[in-house]
């Protein structure tokens, strides 16, 4: 529908639909057609940004096509299979990758990702990161003024804190903080979720509950991202939400784009993988996606990100080993937390 | 040849389970039920808990409250009845964050308590759980009990008052036949609106113990993209509600035929009920004020919805809900059709309702979109299953508004109309409309609400391309700005509001 706008292209969209399979435009540039999460797109995300800088080299008419959320992404993309007319996925998370090289649906991006600033040499030749978070407690410093140090101080502290964390069963942070009490404890996160669970408001959806709820004064701490306080920063001017340092290290959240193959414009789609590792691409992330850029822009950071934790350890658990070994791991959570 | 009733109740019996056949196809391999069966059996046992809890409480509120509203005539009371239905049809991240809004840690509640130095109990967990399933099915209860109890006759109330009953005479003559017939569908109803909830279980569950079926088709769907568990375990729910469906026919009496107009007449009980009829009303009124009426915090942040964008998603969803609106009313008439011949219910038709509510409306639009997925591109193809699914998945609703109406109907003119031959169409417009007019309305305006207030479907089909309320609603969620997110809930809980209130208005001069 991108030659008509507005409701005129909603209600011609319905007619055209409701009366025949809707007829294709001509179209005289090609379109790049790029599946997407919603915040990434909307009034507030970069998509519009991105769309007006890339269509301004190329040639070409980029749509964003938006799913609710990662995962629904995936979802998407697999259900439509072979026939699919993405040729670029951008948002799938690293908890996902394993999930989606397994469809083999992607093709290899052909990128250098030796120039890029992740926290870890990035390797996998199918997807590529375009940005990239460390998960941290957030917390508002007016009403928690000593935070915990280390995630053994939350979790050993029966006075400590109380949180609201998402259900790791549905969420992508959720998995991620199980993920990280795995890496920190080993086998004993189990016991160690035990002494947490008493302190935990509740395990929400999704991010969007958990932080909501947090905002409305539910909770002491949320689980979110290190970058989040930057947001409250430079969209807010407000000066009071942090984000706890923990000496252990933080686990790693990283966003990844991927061309599938069944696209038609390889040449097009892969021109695109090397725009989003521009500057053009990468400047607009910090303050549009709230997250920290793949590549650093010659630029820099954004003033609002100056702040910004950075764990000297980063945590994280192969793709391979989440896929296998997912179902164990929530059940033990399960387990420690139910009772 | 087959009846229009059986064969809509067929196509829906032969959609649904073809979602879940297509759904199984686009997954690659075979999953094991088998692995998560301990898992599984707690999540029943969880869900089936704070169902049947909620059922209960649902129940036994939602009648006293029509009793109530049946006997009391009061400035207000329309106000009272919208902000009911409003309830039953707010999207349910409003009714979760109104919730905690009242009775949470930093709620109205909770600093009110704080401010007399007591600590307030935490509203997280099973009792948080079916206080809100409670706060959005007890309306649901009500409107459907009143409007059976309005469709009795008037001359029973008038032999009532000549007889010389008493409050429990009454009870147990003219209003516990009704209830024993209504209730057992409105039961099942409700147990599996609770037992298939999500977002509501979660946020206010404080735990994973607290969880439903629905956790693990999500699960499977987003995390695994294991197609072929997500429909083994649409599935495996889909049995269960049929199973519940199923036994509803062995509950429910057989309807009594009987004539008799509709006018009003006084009850003999009055006056004795009139402290009690005053403290039920109260407490539904307490119960189901506040938390909706939280979201007049989004009032100063009305003005940040100024865009193009917002006005955009406001048309797309007039349109989807309208669309689908109609659409509910119009299967639901279809599949209540066979009541006209019929004095006792169609199990087939009960069991198609029932099954609609069964299905994870993410499942659904999933393996409907395998099926459909030749037919034509995936954006076009998300413009007609928006509404299509909206609609049957309001179709529960509906029916069980709607068909009732219809039967009574039947018992009152059935013979007459075909003694003197009307059928079809001039027996609809002659002798059904009228009738029906009144729970058409209310109907329509649940059916409408529901759609405008829906996430499920949009989440996979949503995008630039086809942007509603609820959408943006939860983009901006994402986005931080839970300022906009909450003029978002404003609006949507007010166009429900305002679109109860209309059709209150227009049932009650057609009455």
């Amino acid at each position: 529908m991108t030659g008509l706008s507005g409701r005129t292209g909603l209600i011609a969209g319905m007619l055209a639909a409701l009366l025949f399979a809707a007829p294709t435009l001509a179209q005289d540039k090609p379109a790049l057609n790029v599946y997407t999460y919603s915040s990434f797109t909307g009034k507030y995300g970069p998509g519009a940004k991105v769309k007006a800088a890339f269509e301004a080299q190329c040639q070409c008419t980029l749509n964003w096509v938006a799913a609710d959320d990662a995962g629904s992404l995936l979802a998407r993309l697999k259900l439509e299979g072979e026939t699919t007319r993405a040729d670029l996925v951008l948002g799938l998370d690293m908890n996902l990758a394993a999930e989606a090289k397994a469809t083999g649906l992607f093709q290899p991006h052909g990128q250098d990702s030796t120039t890029l600033t992740l926290p870890t040499p990035w390797t996998d030749d199918t997807l590529l990161p375009f940005d990239w978070g460390h998960l941290a407690f957030v917390y508002d410093s007016t009403r928690l003024a000593t935070p915990p140090q280390s995630l053994k101080q939350l979790v050993d502290d029966p006075k400590g804190p109380k949180l609201v964390l998402q259900d790791p069963r549905t969420s992508a942070p959720g998995l991620g903080f199980l993920l990280w009490m795995r890496a920190v404890y080993g086998d004993e996160a189990d016991a160690a979720w035990g002494k947490l669970k008493l302190r935990i408001v509740t395990f929400t959806k999704g991010w969007s509950e958990a932080y909501g709820l947090f905002l409305k004064g539910e909770a002491d701490m949320v689980l979110s991202y290190a970058t989040s306080p930057a947001y409250h920063l430079g969209a807010e001017k407000k000066t009071q939400y942090k984000a706890a340092p923990f000496a252990e290290g933080h686990y790693l959240h990283v966003e990844l784009a991927g061309m599938t193959r069944a696209t038609k414009q390889p040449e097009l789609a892969k021109r695109f993988l090397a725009f989003m590792l521009s500057d053009a691409f990468q400047s607009l992330i910090p303050e549009g996606n709230w997250m920290m850029p793949a590549k650093q822009p010659a630029t820099g950071l954004p003033t609002s990100f100056a702040e910004v934790i950075r764990p000297e350890k980063t945590l994280l658990v192969a793709p391979e080993t989440v896929r296998s070994q997912r179902r164990a791991f929530i059940d033990a959570w399960l387990a420690a937390t139910s009772r | 040849m087959l009846r229009p009733a059986t064969l809509t109740a067929l196509a829906i019996l032969a959609l649904a389970c073809g979602s879940l056949i297509g759904l199984a196809r686009a997954g690659s391999d075979f999953a094991s039920l088998l692995t998560l069966g301990p898992y599984l059996a707690r999540l029943l046992a969880s869900a089936g808990l704070q169902a049947a809890l909620s059922t209960l409480l649902s129940l036994l509120l939602g009648t006293a409250l029509a009793l109530a509203l049946l006997r009391r005539c009061f400035p207000g009371r329309e106000l009272l009845l919208a902000l009911l239905t409003t309830a039953a049809v707010a999207p349910t991240i409003v009714i979760a964050f109104g919730v905690v809004a009242i009775y949470g840690r930093s709620g109205l509640l909770g600093s009110l308590m704080r401010g007399i130095g007591a600590e307030p109990p935490s509203i997280y967990g099973l009792h948080g759980i079916v206080l809100a399933h409670v706060l959005m099915n007890m309306p649901l209860v009500t409107r459907a009990l009143l409007h059976a109890f309005e469709r009795e006759p008037g001359e029973r109330r008038r032999l009532a008052a000549a007889l010389g009953f008493t409050a429990a005479d009454c009870f147990r003559h003219l209003d516990w036949p009704v209830i024993r017939r209504e209730a057992p569908a409105l039961a099942v109803l409700v147990f599996l609106l609770c037992f298939t909830s999500f977002a509501i279980v979660l946020s206010l569950g404080g735990g994973p113990a607290n969880a439903t079926l629905e956790v693990a088709i999500y699960e499977a769907v987003r995390f695994e993209a294991d197609f072929v568990r997500a429909a083994a375990l649409a599935g495996l729910q889909l049995v269960i509600c049929l199973g519940l469906a199923a036994s509803l026919s062995a509950l429910t009496p057989r309807a009594r035929a009987e004539a008799g107009a509709g006018h009003r007449a006084p009850r003999p009980d009055l006056r004795t009920m009139r402290g009690i009829d005053a403290g039920v009303l109260a407490l539904g009124t307490v119960l189901v004020a506040p938390p909706l009426l939280s979201v007049a915090s989004g009032l100063a942040h009305l003005p940040s919805l100024a865009s193009v964008e917002f006005v955009r998603a406001a048309a797309t969803s007039a349109v989807i809900a309208i669309t689908a609106g109609l659409l509910a009313c119009l299967l639901a008439l279809l599949l209540a059709s066979s009541a006209r011949r019929l004095p006792q219910r169609s199990r087939l038709a009960d069991l198609a309702a029932f099954a609609l509510l069964g299905l994870p409306p993410f499942a659904f639009v999933a393996g409907l979109y395998v099926l459909l997925r030749g037919l034509g591109d995936p954006a076009s193809l998300g413009l007609v299953l928006v509404p299509l699914v909206n609609a049957l998945m309001a179709l529960p609703y509906t029916y069980r508004l709607l068909a009732p109406a219809l039967a009574t109907s039947a018992e009152r003119h059935g013979r007459l109309a075909e003694s003197l031959g009307l059928a079809g169409w001039n027996r609809l417009r002659l002798v059904e409309w009228p009738a029906l007019r009144g729970a058409l309305g209310a109907a329509f305006a649940f059916a409408t609400a529901l759609s405008l207030g829906d996430f499920g479907v949009i989440a996979l089909f949503g995008g630039p391309e086809l942007t509603t309320l609820p959408y943006l609603l939860a983009n901006r969620l994402g986005a931080y700005r839970i300022d906009e997110a909450g003029a978002l809930a404003l609006v949507l809980v007010l166009s429900a509001g305002g679109l109860a209130f209309l059709t209150q208005r227009w049932s009650a001069r057609h009455a």
